[in-house]
């Protein structure tokens, strides 16, 4: 019994197919096992629902909340937490809308990007080096943000942007939007820098446990400064492509935004306690979001009902992933 | 620009009085010569349909020589802030409140105890009830989307597919507004609801609603938007699925990129729901009302619609915005 207060990711690890240890890729397929049973349930109720159109549909619907939910996920990972990312969203759309609408495409993205990782940087350091409760360092910073858009913007909403720009949020490529793409190359990007790079492995040795982390000689702060940091940096990101898609931005764009990213590195698999999850999983959870809403409107729930379906959907997606997955975890021989 | 320390000390000295007035028994304001100060609540800094309120109110503020103070909560719409406001704006007594309530059954106690401190209180927007008020200022939300859904309607022959895409679910002006489209569709036997479906207000998860609806039908003529900001994600989803032009799209609000999209015959009418006026005719009612004249109980602006016709003609912003004819308006209600 003594073996189950280790996590299972704090073992030393043997990389197998796609890098992921044997209970790392049990996390994610016990994940799909949700995804499929809501596919499969939709493609019986709608004949809509199954088709090539509406899947790419779904998937370009859940690209943007990936994006804020990614960075999420490594900071989740170290037993962390980022609440200023839909803030930060909120901030960066603002900064890139107003400065590319005002001529410069390059510094508008530019200073988006800037914020965004500069916003990451200071819950950092408060974080790592101020010993600040991430809770608190960044729920400071949901603030902070909220505050400086609100003062840049003073009630404006900008519309209206460049075609160049749009490209990114609106845009395909073939039959692919560009948004899908971009989540695919991020999703392998951190899928690849989470579980193949010291940097990665010390992130889940962090939040399977600090201490061990430390006494092993890891750099605990510098890896904490960048998971935040990258949070900031997708948020920003993710901004971007939320302000390509829609052409317009205000300052309350990011505000419900934390949520449905946190919901999405929970429903992936993703343990709030840290060590356990991964990138991987936070797909599969804003797909899951992407698809019960696409399900609801092909199927014509009535607008009361909506919310309770959803969060009913959330629920059984978890409780059939503990049940199921659970069964094969065991058969498997895998720590649960 | 040199300002002596004389004519400085007694530009303070007034200020210094205007202050003590103000914080007077109100209606004694103007009577004493003094410049009444007026409160102007709105429910946040975000959103640009409470800067189109203020601009109008500091219009008419302007016009009509009294001091004017915009009270926002700094968290949007919060009702525990707005609560905290209202009780500090009674102590600090100015002569009257334009006041928005951020919910319009929460704050009724806190407009009790400005009722009880003998303030003035013109509601805009959104009323209330069981307060005591001068008068009432806004649009009727109902009345707005019977009348943009019935120019739709004639506008489509009277038959034809149309998509009904809700505001917040929660929000009692969404629930107003669909009733307005429901009174439209009940007039219209050609007209059939294919779905009816929440966008939230917004245009990201509109548009999204909108993709995963046009995934069903592959035919929809119309869309009744319950906003401006939804209706504008609905046509852009339609130009992005190559779908432009066969979807006639309607909103209310009259935001400028919207009727920027009808100028440009991508988007097919809106109302205008002005916050700029709202605002402007607040104003004028509560400081007619401190001069002693006589004020409606309910002053609600006419619909208009803006369409390819007038888009071109109407300002984008408020600033640019003409006020409104307080005659013309009143004597209309």
């Amino acid at each position: 019994m003594t073996m189950q207060a280790v996590r299972p990711s704090a073992r030393p690890m043997k990389p197998d197919l796609l890098g992921l240890s044997p209970d790392r890729l049990f996390v994610v397929v016990s994940r799909l096992v949700a995804l499929t049973l809501i596919v499969v349930t939709l493609s019986i109720l709608s004949p809509y629902f199954l088709t090539w159109s509406n899947l790419i549909n779904v998937a370009r619907h859940a690209a943007p909340l990936f994006l804020l939910s990614a960075g999420l996920t490594l900071v989740v990972l170290t037993g962390g937490i980022d609440l200023s990312v839909g803030s930060v969203l909120g901030l960066a759309a603002c900064l890139a809308a107003s400065l590319i609408t005002g001529g410069s495409l390059v510094l508008g993205i530019a200073a988006a990007l800037g914020a965004g990782l500069a916003c990451g940087i200071i819950n950092g350091v408060l974080v790592a080096y101020a010993g600040v409760p991430s809770f608190i360092a960044t729920y400071g910073m949901l603030w902070i943000a909220n505050g400086l858009a609100y003062v840049f913007m003073q009630g404006e909403v900008i519309y209206g942007l460049p075609a160049e720009f749009r490209v990114i949020g609106a845009g395909f490529v073939g039959p692919i939007p560009v948004p899908v793409l971009i989540m695919v190359v991020t999703l392998i990007a951190l899928h690849v820098l989470s579980h193949r790079t010291p940097l990665g492995r010390g992130i889940y040795a962090i939040g399977g446990s600090p201490v061990a982390a430390r006494l092993s000689g890891m750099p605990v702060q510098r890896r904490l400064m960048f998971v935040y940091a990258v949070s900031g940096l997708m948020a920003s990101f993710a901004a971007l492509v939320v302000v390509a898609r829609t052409n317009a931005a205000d300052v309350s764009l990011g505000e419900e935004q934390l949520l449905p990213a946190l919901a999405a590195v929970c429903l992936g698999g993703t343990s709030l306690f840290g060590g356990v999850g991964g990138v991987a999983g936070t797909a599969v959870g804003a797909l899951i979001l992407a698809l019960v809403l696409n399900g609801m409107n092909l199927l014509g729930i009535g607008t009361f009902w909506q919310a309770g379906v959803l969060g009913f959907i959330i629920l059984a997606s978890v409780f059939a992933d503990q049940i199921v997955g659970g069964r094969i975890g065991r058969a498997g021989g895998t720590t649960q | 620009m040199k300002i002596s320390r004389r004519q400085f000390t007694a530009g303070t000295l007034a200020a210094g009085a205007a202050a003590a007035f103000g914080a007077l028994p109100s209606r004694s304001a103007f009577a004493q010569g003094s410049k009444p100060t007026i409160a102007f609540f709105v429910k946040n800094v975000t959103n640009p349909f409470w800067k189109a309120c203020r601009v109008g109110a500091e219009k008419a503020a302007k016009e009509l020589g009294v001091n004017m103070e915009v009270v926002a909560p700094t968290k949007p719409d919060n009702i525990e802030e707005q609560t905290r406001l209202v009780e500090d704006w009674i102590v600090k007594k100015p002569d009257a409140f334009a006041f928005v309530p951020v919910d319009y059954k929460a704050l009724v106690p806190s407009i009790q105890k400005a009722n009880q401190a003998g303030i003035p209180i013109v509601m805009y927007c959104n009323d209330m009830t069981d307060v005591d008020k001068v008068t009432f200022v806004g649009s009727d939300d109902e009345v707005f989307e019977y009348e943009i859904s019935k120019y739709l309607f004639n506008a489509m022959g009277g038959k034809g597919k149309v998509v009904h895409i809700d505001g917040v679910p929660a929000a009692f002006t969404a629930q107003l507004r669909k009733k307005g489209f429901e009174r439209a569709v009940k007039e219209f036997p050609g007209i059939e609801v294919l779905a009816s479906q929440p966008g939230q207000y917004r245009r990201l998860p509109a548009s999204q609603v909108f993709e995963n609806l046009m995934q069903r039908f592959p035919q929809i003529d119309a869309v009744v938007s319950a906003n401006d900001d939804m209706a504008v994600g609905i046509v852009e989803a339609l130009h992005a699925a190559g779908r432009s032009g066969q979807t006639k799209v309607v909103g209310i609000d009259g935001i400028p990129d919207a009727i920027q999209a009808i100028a440009d015959g991508k988007m097919f009418a809106t109302a205008d729901y002005s916050g700029h006026d709202q605002g402007y005719l607040a104003m004028q009612a509560a400081v007619r009302h401190l001069r002693g004249e006589k004020v409606p109980k309910q002053i609600l602006l006419p619909v208009i619609i803006i369409d390819k016709e007038n888009a071109g003609k109407v300002a984008r912003t408020p600033e640019e915005r003409s006020a409104p004819s307080w005659d013309k308006v009143v004597g209309k209600a």
